[in-house]
């Protein structure tokens, strides 16, 4: 009865990736928003509210996935802006058919940020079937999720995958501090550009610098160098992914007001 | 030979509960634990840690870093800004974080103040790192409060630290901002820390529905310890796992005693806590909503004692902590009651001092079991 029950819920899902993967690129289609999409390890929620805020801040209309929704059947419901019925299928009916009413809704936002979520092999090459950016990011390589792949290498090929598809007007945001991330500059024909915390790096003209050089009990200072140019923000919030997440999001932000 | 430990005890809660299983038809309104199963969404999260071989490994002694960073993302919705790589511990519960802190923060021969009536354990964890317990009386007749002026007069030369818990476990009260930020200068005056426990946030019954923390306040964050547990929001009471945030100048402290003690929480558990961040907001309020329902239910069942057992009513928590009419000698109403009717309830004794005279009863149960337990007790008291 179980196995019943299990290969029953096989097959909903796999029509239901389908399905929402079918509404997702019709609505992409139609309303030809700017995606930013972020990867990597750690950081991703705290990169994407920086860049949303950011932008938000700047005046464009954004939407970036809530929670975890950043997996084959999360992007597409980030994308169409739905819930999950998780784990019931009741819950699943509603949702259906909301994602089929919103191939007919007039409005969207212009700008997506989305997170990537990987934890098996061949998640990225999926999710980037679903998804073509303008702008992407990679925040950070650790060994999570390193049990469902054969070694480092095979994890870093989702990565590698990730940015040798952005394309040569696209932008890549990758981290300069973990020597994995450096390395994928090396695979793609989008233009580069690095971000990093530690001090000893090359002088570049791609590259942006932060260093946090305050904390008190209501945050911390951080100066942040692009080119020749230094500039301090404060900002309250504690640790160095949320420099790391100022910088992508100066970044995003820069390059958005010059494609203007 | 067992020096540190001889004067410890096993709590009174667990003495009862141990008694209680001698009688096979007992109802238990003794122990603060949920009677819900933990639900679905974090079992089906624990399997796919499972599957995918993620769990029988030590797991960095802090915790696994999709979990504390989910936990700084849970925290900052709640105005608590906390660094997930410096500032946040996950522990083997809230009770394995408060032993951390106790221990990390404190000399033997130091003195750690206590509210009471307030949660058992405490005591005995202070204790046990060899300081003494300093009880301090909450107000009654003004719903269990706290006055400022009873905490001053307490603190000495050798005062370390005020823990407590909020909302309050025996009574249900919640601690307002005005009392806490009074205490929070307390501790800036008198160089001391302040440990707030705070598993029972999530139940918090009319009003605004939160609680207000001084892990909020960036001026004191050196000398706040935030504790909190997954065991009675989300219904996982066995799967031991929690977390305790703090300025990274104490928690780096901290974390050496946490991994004396434990070496990490246990790492399926802590898959466990990542579904619940995930998945586990719906059942938290399903739960809230029922616990509503059970705490009308016992507050008009103890109505019909009204003659034997006075009570206010908590705004939180899942307790009601009734004073004894005409009888001080909580122990002996407790025993009494559990070997002539089976019901088990926990004596106010057992949450100090100031508890004696009251019995705490746990609104955690189904309400068939509170219905039951109430039937018994009319009869006890010969309604």
């Amino acid at each position: 009865m179980n196995d019943i029950s299990n290969g029953v819920k096989i097959i909903f899902k796999q029509i239901l990736k389908y399905y929402l993967k079918f509404i997702t690129k019709i609505v992409l289609l139609i309303h030809r928003p700017l995606i930013i999409s972020v990867t990597g390890s750690t950081n991703e929620f705290f990169v994407k509210s920086e860049i949303k805020r950011r932008l938000e801040q700047a005046g464009y209309d954004v939407r970036s996935n809530p929670k975890n929704f950043n997996t084959e059947i999360g992007l597409p419901l980030a994308i169409l802006n739905l819930s999950s019925g998780y784990n019931s299928y009741k819950n699943w009916l509603p949702i259906i058919w909301r994602a089929f009413i919103s191939l007919f809704k007039p409005t969207f936002p212009k700008i997506l940020v989305l997170g990537l979520g990987i934890d098996k092999r061949g998640d990225m090459k999926y999710l980037m079937s679903l998804v073509k950016p303008k702008i992407a990011i990679v925040t950070d390589i650790t060994q999570r999720y390193i049990e469902s792949f054969s070694d480092m290498d095979d994890l870093v090929g989702e990565y590698k995958h990730f940015v040798e598809s952005i394309n040569e007007n696209g932008y890549l945001i990758l981290n300069y501090d973990n020597r994995r991330i450096k390395k994928l500059s090396g695979f793609t024909k989008a233009k580069v550009i690095f971000f990093g915390l530690e001090k000893n790096t090359p002088s570049l003209n791609n590259h942006w610098l932060g260093e946090i050089t305050e904390k008190t009990s209501s945050g911390q200072t951080v100066a942040v160098t692009d080119g020749n140019e230094t500039k301090n923000y404060s900002i309250n919030r504690f640790g160095e992914h949320h420099a790391y997440a100022l910088l992508i999001g100066l970044i995003v932000k820069k390059i958005i007001i010059n494609l203007k | 030979m067992f020096n540190r430990v001889k004067n410890l005890q096993l709590s009174v809660i667990k003495q009862m509960e141990i008694r209680a299983a001698k009688y096979p038809d007992v109802i238990s309104l003794a122990q603060g634990i949920p009677s819900f199963d933990t639900p679905a969404c974090i079992k089906r999260r624990v399997e796919r840690a499972l599957r995918a071989g993620a769990v029988a490994k030590y797991s960095l002694s802090p915790g696994l870093p999709e979990l504390r960073e989910m936990i700084e993302i849970s925290l900052a919705k709640e105005n608590m800004f906390y660094d997930w790589q410096k500032e946040i511990i996950v522990t083997a519960g809230s009770i394995e974080g408060l032993t951390a802190a106790v221990l990390a923060v404190s000399d033997p021969g130091d003195e750690i103040i206590l509210p009471t009536p307030t949660y058992v354990s405490y005591k005995e964890v202070i204790n046990l790192a060899g300081c003494t317990p300093i009880f301090v009386p909450l107000n009654e007749d003004q719903g269990w409060s706290f006055e400022l002026a009873e905490f001053e007069q307490a603190i000495t030369p050798k005062t370390k630290a005020i823990l407590f818990c909020n909302p309050n476990n025996p009574t249900g009260t919640i601690y307002g901002r005005e009392q806490l930020t009074g205490l929070a200068e307390l501790a800036k005056k008198h160089n001391l820390f302040i440990i707030s426990d705070e598993v029972y946030k999530d139940f918090i019954y009319g009003g605004s529905g939160k609680i207000f923390s001084l892990a909020e306040l960036p001026e004191i964050r050196e000398r706040v310890i935030r504790v909190f547990s997954f065991s009675k929001s989300h219904a996982m009471t066995g799967w031991r796992i929690g977390f305790i945030h703090s300025d990274e100048s104490v928690i780096k402290e901290i974390l050496k005693v946490h991994d004396c003690l434990v070496t990490c929480a246990p790492v399926i558990s802590q898959y466990a806590a990542m579904g619940a961040l995930e998945m586990g907001e719906g059942d938290v309020i399903n739960f809230k909503k029922q616990y509503d329902r059970r705490r009308d239910l016992i507050c008009s069942r103890l109505d019909r004692l009204n003659k034997y057992l006075r009570y206010i009513k908590p705004n939180s928590a899942y307790f009601v902590f009734p004073k004894i009419l005409n009888n001080s000698d909580s122990l002996a109403l407790a025993l009494e009651l559990l070997d002539k009717v089976q019901v088990a309830v926990v004596p106010g004794i057992a949450f100090g001092p100031n508890g004696e005279g009251h019995i705490r009863l746990s609104f955690g149960r189904t309400e068939a079991h509170i219905n039951t337990a109430f039937d018994r007790l009319e009869k006890f008291f010969s309604l």
